[in-house]
């Protein structure tokens, strides 16, 4: 019976997912992604730059939104401004976007610069997420030397309390 | 005016009512407590509903007040108007400071009766006599908010006869009826589990029956909150004419901060449930959760922060800021105090294991709610340290949202299909090759069709990969038990990950592919952007009692009219765009018209973008609702509503799970 079991063919389904198959996948993963990553995103029209350039422009006399998202006098009139630059086709989005700090004020970026204080921003959400996964490894490393342990008397009483607490309230 | 001075007088009458009736009840309760005055603790009923009537007795004379256009009262000054139509005018009760704390003290009170009537028969019970006692002094906090720095039925100056009616974004468009009150149920919601959660820490049964209690009430507030963002981002996208559904405003970011934690919340306490573990961290998320709510609405509606949707500058700051430290310093108290008996009895086997997988989700959306949170406070904290000011808009919460997106989806994929305590390289090897290859046709699919961009394929293929791992749960259990194999938490669980993954799918789709263009359209002359045609048809101009405006008349692909407009609001003198949208199953067309324009034009100037899957949103953000509505049903019974889900079920066969267990290979 049990060389019947051990003869017996394995069927497709879990040879497909043996190592092999999982190769092929990652493979297949890797070239696809490759070639989405390198492949021409086409021509922007001059109106698509204007959007992407306008998203990282405060509106300087509106509440918090953008010259993207601002219908406001103000927003067009810089919408106008970098849409001449644009047409002009020499100017790169950043030199579009200096131009515009230099001429409508210097609070108009609403991407904080990486230097100074500002620099904070970008810091603290990589330093919180270096802290989570150093918090996680601990954790986890601890909860394993802990699972070995032997339980204590204290332990225990815990758990007949829990026990006991459960059981009063049915 | 005899009737102004009702609404006034009657107003300011039944909200104090309803400040006695819960300063009453809650020294009442905390006597009986006290005392064990069983009786005494039954009467609270009484003061839940006294404080329900009065809060909603309050809310309908500001109605009365709004729709007979009682001038008297500052508020109905600064909101109504007799041009403005019959809806709005109900709606704008929510379109300024005063109205929007009516509006959360109704729901509160609301809630408060509803938790006084489901646990009528448990009164006396110290856990729920304690948890009364904490919903009545957050109304008593809302009640003083409204007869404060918050007082709806101030009266005005004399002698004004007409308003301007509220903002023209607040009456120009349906969804202002749904999409304030439902976010509010959310919101407020999230005072039912943080109640429970205090007076567990006070009676010290800190084990798993509370949670148990109050799990459908997170798991409501929880769906309320999500479709209310879900609403807030239809409405910008068919309202405000920039054709996002969001701006990582410091309002939607004050909504997103508690939908963070309290998203982690929903999962965590599966762990605690199941292995009595992570009990602190549990109760920090609902706390959390709950003085988020306070903080966002401090952060708002003080004036700290300028916003599209911030409302006030006036005197509630420093009661919602004093509330909010009040919040943090009694809870983290409690807990402090009651840290012997959190002491979690278990241990975490493996990270590779269900538990693991959950922990790692907590601590994701935990540090994406602090960067959320120190993003938006941050430039307050530059102009008080460096005189300065700053601004931080979509593009960085862009780059930041990326990188959590991306793990998030790679973790909904992955724990679907692990075990508890532990899981081996073979059985994640079985189990997730099927859907590994759903997100590897997700990824072809797309770049078949053109798709580019190395982010974009990578969120396709994770969406497909999860989509694939909540679809194989789906399917054993349907296998096993039929349609009941969709109702119960973790089936209804994976519809609600499907229609997140849909809502990130298309969120990544129609951000990073559309594309826009501006064109000079003339009646009767074909123009094609994007593999469409437009035509115009005409440029009329319109009028109405509160305002005046133009529309171009747009022939889409030779087949149907769309109207974008322009309105220009007589009493604001400001001009609002209102975009005209063709929807499609592959992509929206959005039209909004460049200023300029005068009715009799023969030519006229649209903005056109074309926009990816934005459908599916709204179709990705339903099935998230409808999965929440079944995660509510129960699933198979267990013995007693506390055993852990790993209690052996009497299934009809008295055998195991099947679900768990697994014994099938897909």
């Amino acid at each position: 019976m049990s060389t019947a079991a051990a003869s017996a063919p394995v069927p497709l389904n879990r040879r497909l997912k043996r190592w092999p198959g999982w190769v092929v996948l990652l493979g297949v993963v890797i070239v696809a992604l490759l070639i989405g990553a390198t492949r021409s995103t086409g021509p922007l029209t001059d109106e698509d730059r204007l959007d992407g350039i306008a998203q990282h422009i405060a509106c300087p006399e509106c509440e918090g939104e953008s010259v993207y998202e601002s219908q406001s006098p103000a927003a067009q009139n810089i919408r106008i401004q970098i849409k001449s630059l644009i047409s002009q086709g020499t100017y790169s989005d950043d030199q579009i976007i200096a131009y515009v700090e230099t001429n409508f004020g210097t609070k108009t970026q609403l991407v904080p610069k990486a230097t100074g204080f500002d620099a904070v921003v970008w810091a603290l959400p990589v330093f919180a997420g270096v802290c989570a996964i150093a918090g996680l490894t601990v954790a986890f490393r601890r909860w394993r030397t802990a699972a070995d342990t032997v339980p204590t008397e204290s332990d225990r009483a815990l758990v007949d309390a829990a026990l006991a607490e459960q059981d009063d309230e049915h | 005016m005899l009737g102004a001075t009702v609404n006034g007088t009657l107003g300011h009458s039944v909200l104090l009512v309803g400040l006695i009736c819960a300063t009453f009840g809650a020294l009442a309760t905390v006597y009986g407590i006290r005392t064990g005055d069983a009786r005494l603790l039954r009467t609270t009923q009484r003061y839940a509903f006294g404080v329900a009537l009065a809060g909603v007795a309050a809310f309908g004379i500001m109605e009365r007040a709004l729709v007979d256009r009682d001038f008297t009262l500052a508020y109905v000054q600064q909101v109504g108007s007799a041009d403005t139509p019959f809806l709005f005018n109900i709606t704008a009760i929510w379109s300024a400071l005063e109205g929007s704390i009516l509006l959360w003290l109704l729901i509160l009170v609301g809630y408060t009766a509803v938790i006084a009537r489901r646990f009528r028969k448990r009164l006396a019970d110290p856990l729920v006599a304690w948890a009364l006692v904490v919903m009545f002094v957050v109304c008593i906090f809302f009640f003083v908010l409204t007869l404060g720095p918050a007082d709806a039925f101030r009266a005005g100056a004399v002698g004004v006869t007409k308003g301007t009616g509220p903002n023209p974004l607040l009456q120009n468009h349906i969804l202002v009826l749904f999409h304030p009150p439902i976010l509010y149920l959310g919101y407020v919601g999230m005072t039912v589990p943080f109640a429970f959660a205090i007076a567990a820490l006070i009676t010290g049964r800190v084990g798993e029956r509370w949670l148990t209690e109050t799990r459908r009430f997170a798991l409501f507030a929880w769906g309320f909150l999500t479709i209310g963002i879900l609403l807030g981002g239809w409405w910008s996208y068919e309202v405000l004419g920039w054709s996002g559904v969001w701006g990582w405003d410091p309002v939607e970011n004050a909504s997103l901060l508690p939908w963070l934690t309290g998203t982690a919340y929903i999962h965590s306490v599966l762990v605690q449930e199941r292995r009595g573990m992570l009990r602190v961290w549990n109760l920090t998320l609902l706390v959390s959760t709950f003085a988020l709510t306070i903080l966002g609405t401090f952060l708002t509606r003080s004036g700290v922060i300028k916003s599209v949707h911030a409302f006030s500058n006036g005197t509630i700051g420093p009661y919602l800021l004093s509330f909010f430290g009040i919040i943090a310093v009694v809870s983290l108290g409690l807990i402090a105090w009651r840290g012997d008996r959190l002491r979690s009895p278990g241990a975490i086997d493996s990270p590779m294991s269900r538990e693991g997988a959950f922990l790692a989700n907590n601590v994701l959306f935990t540090v994406f709610a602090f960067v959320v949170l120190l993003v938006t406070v941050f430039p307050l904290i530059v102009e008080a340290l460096q005189n300065r000011t700053i601004k931080v808009g979509s593009p960085y919460f862009e780059s930041m949202v990326v990188p959590f997106g991306l793990v998030l989806l790679f973790l909904m994929a992955v724990a679907p299909v692990l075990p508890w305590r532990k899981a081996s390289t073979e059985l994640l090897r079985d189990r997730l090759f099927w859907p590994a290859w759903v997100g590897v046709i997700a990824i072809l699919v797309p770049l078949v069709v053109g798709a580019t961009g190395f982010a974009a394929l990578l969120a396709f293929g994770l969406g497909g990969f999860a989509a694939g791992a909540a679809s194989r749960q789906l399917i054993l259990a349907t296998r096993r038990q039929g349609l009941r194999g969709l109702v119960g938490r973790a089936n209804g669980g994976m519809v609600v990950h499907i229609g997140v993954i849909i809502v990130a799918v298309a969120l990544v789709a129609s951000t990073t592919y559309t594309h826009s263009s501006v064109i000079e359209l003339s009646v009767g002359k074909q123009a094609s952007y994007g593999g469409h045609t437009f035509e115009l048809v005409a440029v009329e101009g319109f009028t109405t009692a509160r305002s005046n405006g133009v529309r171009a008349k747009v022939r889409v692909d030779n087949a149907k009219d769309y109207s974008p407009a322009i309105t220009t609001y007589t009493a604001f003198g400001s001009n609002v765009p209102t975009p005209s949208v063709r929807n499609g199953v592959l992509d929206d067309i959005y039209l909004t018209i460049e200023p300029g324009a005068a009715p009799g034009d023969k030519t006229a100037t649209i903005k056109v973008f074309i926009k990816p899957l934005v459908v599916w949103l709204w179709i990705g953000g339903l099935l998230m609702v409808v999965g929440t509505g079944l995660s509510g049903f129960p699933g198979k019974r267990r013995r007693r509503p506390t055993d852990p889900t790993s209690a052996p079920i009497p299934v009809d066969g008295a055998g195991p799970d099947p679900v768990s267990q697994e014994p099938v290979s897909v």
